[in-house]
């Protein structure tokens, strides 16, 4: 069944089974590797993606129900790594392995987008992705420091 | 090694082929105005036209793009990075002009193991990006090929290369200033013979190494999700295959239906994977291809994975679990364990002295047995690889932490000449071992070569990656101290025992075992279990030390000696500063010492990994737990110090990222790692059953000190040491807070209430 998607503000057009979850929509059908596949059961985050500017974990959203809404991953968190949670990953040393920082970044730019100056708990509750390398304090940190360099 | 490495054969080639893409990525990194790249995605993609080959280990390009080749894997430890900035030291060039990428296994072969010659079995391995040999190649091979270019100057100029500088890859000569840049020489240099190789500079003269800290290279690519990981290699035409092995280790597939789901969309066949016979081989794998052995599996092929998963979920398959379904419970496995320590070790460990005598003399002894169970490394990327097989040529893409095993792999389950095996190595999603085997890529090649000329990629679910895995096996110890005067033990009995391929390293290998105490006699004893297992961040090391830190502890207490002062007085009859200084530095930042409310307390540990035995080698780590047990028993922890002696350290930060990380993977396999086995086959298949801890678990003051350097002339690993002292320092604080000593992990089954 083709659908419309409206991801990273482009309209696109997926022939689907509905039932089909967005994470490999995004990854087989349409060829955006970014958003990663780490548990399938939505406890790791690695599929973080935003809908209606919310984190939403896309192993468990099916793609009927992304219809009409709108998509943003990895790859439209910024058009050229420039979003400060980006340049700060880059700066801090954040991601060991990697596999998982799409999420976390995914994440924590909903939770800013919600909470401009989130608190150690804030963060706490809004970023509940696994990082198995351990990456965790320079995510918090990292979080922080964007969160005083964004206008809030 | 040769004194020059690769510097006697292929040296200095000039590339005619193909032109090169590539853009450099500039990063935010205040140290550095602009940033080397990194690309897993140049897959034995052709050299730039007129770019000059300076040794197979370094490529300098027209525009003075300098490409290093890398062999071992990045799995997340920054090895690419570390080969970098060994040509940043010598070159004379700038960082933004670096790229990396990963040498190819079938280069090597084809040219007599041009790389892998280099560090031995370890050359293609990941993780070991400081080993001397590395180090002393890259060094080497920048020094010469600097050194070529500024003859190619002086032979431009007229003028003797000594007048001649390279910096920011500019060749200038001082006496009058001229100027040109390294692009427009290499030409030139590639076709100059010198007389002799030019020695590396001296430590002492190094502006790079050690001084700078620069960022992982791949971090631009990893932030906006363009990183090629294995799971992420799209290729045309290519289909996808969902895999199920057998659910007891050893098992055989009995039927699969496959006409039940032949009709549903996307799915183009099933295929059956049988274990075959070790085939004679003369390819000689640095492992041996024993461990790669594939289990029996069926894979459903589709157009999409989600078809061929939903697909294989709904094909009716059965099993013969075989032997394995023997082992009916996790109980009935700890128990056989055990019971193996009753007896004396089938093998002798080690010897020294007399323990029997110094057991029948004993004054006051000390015995107590611990066990930890099996563990998964579970990385975040879920085993995968690509594969494509076609009669006469095979190619992979895969996220190996061994590209050469698993190039050779390929080679060996196909029957493919390797001289016609590619394999490319992607972006590794973490590794911690698991994906050291090779067994992932010769399921993959298994599954492919049944579905020839398409590129197949294959997925584990989760659950099949946690239940079908090459585990950190399940190990028992049965300790025993005969306690001196002073409280220190002057005999060390031990029996371990585990299940086949479990390690005792990190047990006959400690200080403990290696002098400090004078009678000493381990033996070791394997149980018939038939979980598979395998290399897991810190092999053997990472359930001795809690063993042999948590039995440190508890015979400080039976000697009523303070856990730390008992430590300084052991560990100082080791010849190696580095203890007593990271025991000093880490208690000191820790507040050792300083009075704690009732239900809080302080554990304190130290190990050793790499050091074979021997003092001033290998990586020390002491670490301190700080941690608070409720009066129903939850517990938190509150804060980690941790200190350690490398001897030196290349790259501060990456030092710093590695202890921070392996810290959090030891708490968490301390914590909460447990693989259970119900009726043969492993219970846990998901997260939500094989918890991880997440930001919330995460001690909000967990700091690295640098203090318990000893700056012996030695860069020792950084991964691994972390992962031991991690679990006995918070059962050592958890004894503090509450009076209760564990002894088997993971923490989070005891019950720690007190009143």
């Amino acid at each position: 069944m083709a659908v419309s998607l409206t991801i990273n503000n482009e309209v696109v057009t997926v022939d689907a089974d509905p039932s089909t979850p967005l994470l490999w929509v995004l990854r087989d059908h349409l060829g955006m590797t970014g958003t990663k596949f780490g548990c399938g059961i939505a406890q790791c985050g690695a599929c973080t993606v935003h809908v209606d500017g919310r984190a939403m974990r896309s192993c468990q959203f099916p793609l009927v129900s992304a219809v009409g809404t709108h998509i943003r991953t990895i790859e439209g968190l910024s058009p050229d790594s420039s979003h400060p949670l980006q340049r700060l990953w880059i700066e801090m040393n954040v991601p060991q392995c990697g596999y998982c920082q799409s999420g976390m970044l995914m994440a924590a730019a909903a939770l800013l987008r919600q909470i401009p100056k989130p608190t150690d708990d804030d963060i706490d509750q809004y970023v509940t992705n696994i990082c198995r390398c351990g990456t965790y304090a320079r995510i918090r940190a990292a979080i922080h420091k964007a969160a005083e360099a964004m206008p809030g | 090694m040769s004194e020059n490495p690769n510097l006697d054969r292929r040296q200095f080639i000039v590339s005619s082929l193909a032109a090169i893409g590539g853009a450099l990525v500039v990063g935010t990194r205040p140290d550095f105005a602009g940033a080397a790249s990194a690309d897993a995605t140049v897959w034995d993609k052709a050299a730039g036209a007129g770019s000059a080959e300076f040794t197979p280990w370094i490529l300098i390009a027209p525009d003075d793009t300098v490409t290093v080749r890398v062999t071992t894997p990045d799995i997340g430890n920054g090895t690419l990075t570390q080969a970098a900035a060994f040509v940043m030291e010598e070159l004379g060039t700038s960082w933004d002009r670096i790229k990396v990428e990963q040498a190819s296994p079938n280069r090597d072969f084809k040219e007599d193991g041009v790389y892998s010659k280099v560090g031995g079995f370890l050359g293609y391995f990941s993780g070991r990006s400081t080993g001397p040999a590395r180090m002393a190649t890259y060094l080497q091979v920048a020094a010469s090929a600097r050194e070529r270019l500024k003859a190619a100057a002086g032979h431009k100029w007229g003028v003797p290369p000594s007048e001649i500088e390279a910096s920011n890859s500019i060749l200038t000569h001082v006496p009058t200033g001229r100027k040109v840049r390294f692009g427009e020489m290499v030409a030139k240099a590639a076709a100059i013979t010198l007389d002799r190789e030019p020695k590396p500079k001296d430590q002492a003269d190094w502006t790079f190494l050690t001084m700078k800290a620069p960022a992982k290279l791949q971090i631009p690519e990893i932030v906006n999700g363009s990183a090629v990981y294995g799971m992420d290699v799209r290729l045309p035409n290519m289909v996808y295959a969902a895999l199920r092995q057998s659910p007891v280790h050893g098992g055989k597939l009995k039927s699969c239906d496959f006409n039940a789901i032949k009709n549903m969309p996307g799915i183009h066949a099933a295929v059956v994977v049988e274990p075959g016979k070790p085939r004679p081989s003369d390819l000689k794998p640095p492992f041996p291809f024993g461990v790669t052995t594939a289990q029996s599996a069926v894979a459903v092929i589709a157009d999409h994975y989600w078809q061929a998963r939903t697909a294989l979920d709904a094909m009716p398959v059965e099993w013969d679990d075989g032997p394995g379904s023997h082992w009916k419970t996790t109980e009935q496995m700890n128990a056989a364990a055990f019971a193996a320590l009753d007896k004396e070790g089938e093998k002798i460990e080690k010897s020294t002295g007399d323990v029997e005598a110094a057991l029948k003399n004993a004054g006051k002894v000390v015995e107590r047995r611990y066990l930890t169970p099996y563990c998964e490394q579970a990385p975040l990327e879920p085993l995968n690889g690509t594969a494509l097989v076609t009669k006469d040529r095979v190619e992979v893409w895969h996220p190996s932490q061994h590209s050469q095993m698993g190039f050779l792999v390929a080679a060996d389950e196909t029957g493919v000449s390797p001289e016609n095996v590619f394999f490319h190595q992607t972006y590794v999603g973490g590794g911690f071992g698991r994906r050291a085997f090779s067994d992932d890529i010769r399921m993959v090649v298994a599954v492919a070569k049944q579905f020839p000329d398409r590129p197949v990629h294959v997925i584990w679910s989760r659950e099949e990656a946690t239940r079908q895995g090459r585990y950190r096996p399940l190990m028992a110890a049965k300790f025993k101290a005969v306690l001196g005067e002073d409280g220190l033990p002057t005999a060390f009995h031990a029996r371990v025992s585990g299940g086949p391929g479990f390690f005792v390293l990190g047990l006959p290998d400690t200080a403990l075992a290696s002098g400090v105490v004078p009678n000493v006699r381990i033996e070791s004893q394997v149980v018939p279990f038939h979980i598979m297992t395998g290399p897991y961040r810190g092999p053997g090391y990472n359930s001795n030390t809690f063993f042999v830190e948590t039995f440190i502890d508890e015979c400080a207490i039976a000697a009523r000696i303070d856990p730390l002062e008992y430590r300084l007085r052991l560990y100082g009859k080791w010849g190696d500063i580095g203890w007593t200084k990271c025991l000093k530095e880490v208690a000191a930042k820790a507040g050792w010492g300083q009075r704690l409310p009732r239900g809080q307390g302080r554990g304190i540990a130290i190990g050793n990994w790499g050091g074979d035995g021997k003092p001033e080698a290998g990586t020390t780590c002491a670490t301190v737990a700080k941690v608070e047990v409720s009066k129903s028993g939850q517990l938190k922890i509150l804060q980690i110090d941790v200190a350690f002696d490398t001897g030196r350290v290349l790259n501060r930060d990456a030092v710093a990222t590695q202890l921070e990380g392996g810290t959090l993977f030891g708490l968490n396999m301390s914590l909460n790692e447990e693989l259970n086995i119900k009726d043969g086959r492993i219970v846990e298949g998901n997260y939500d059953q094989y918890p991880m801890i997440r930001m919330a678990d995460v001690p909000r003051s967990l700091h690295v000190h640098f203090g318990g350097l000893s700056n012996n002339a030695r860069f020792t690993e950084i991964g691994e040491p972390p992962v031991g002292p991690i679990g006995p320092a918070i059962g050592n604080a958890i004894f503090q807070a509450t009076g209760k000593r564990v002894r088997t992990t993971p923490l989070r089954k005891h019950d720690l209430s007190w009143t």
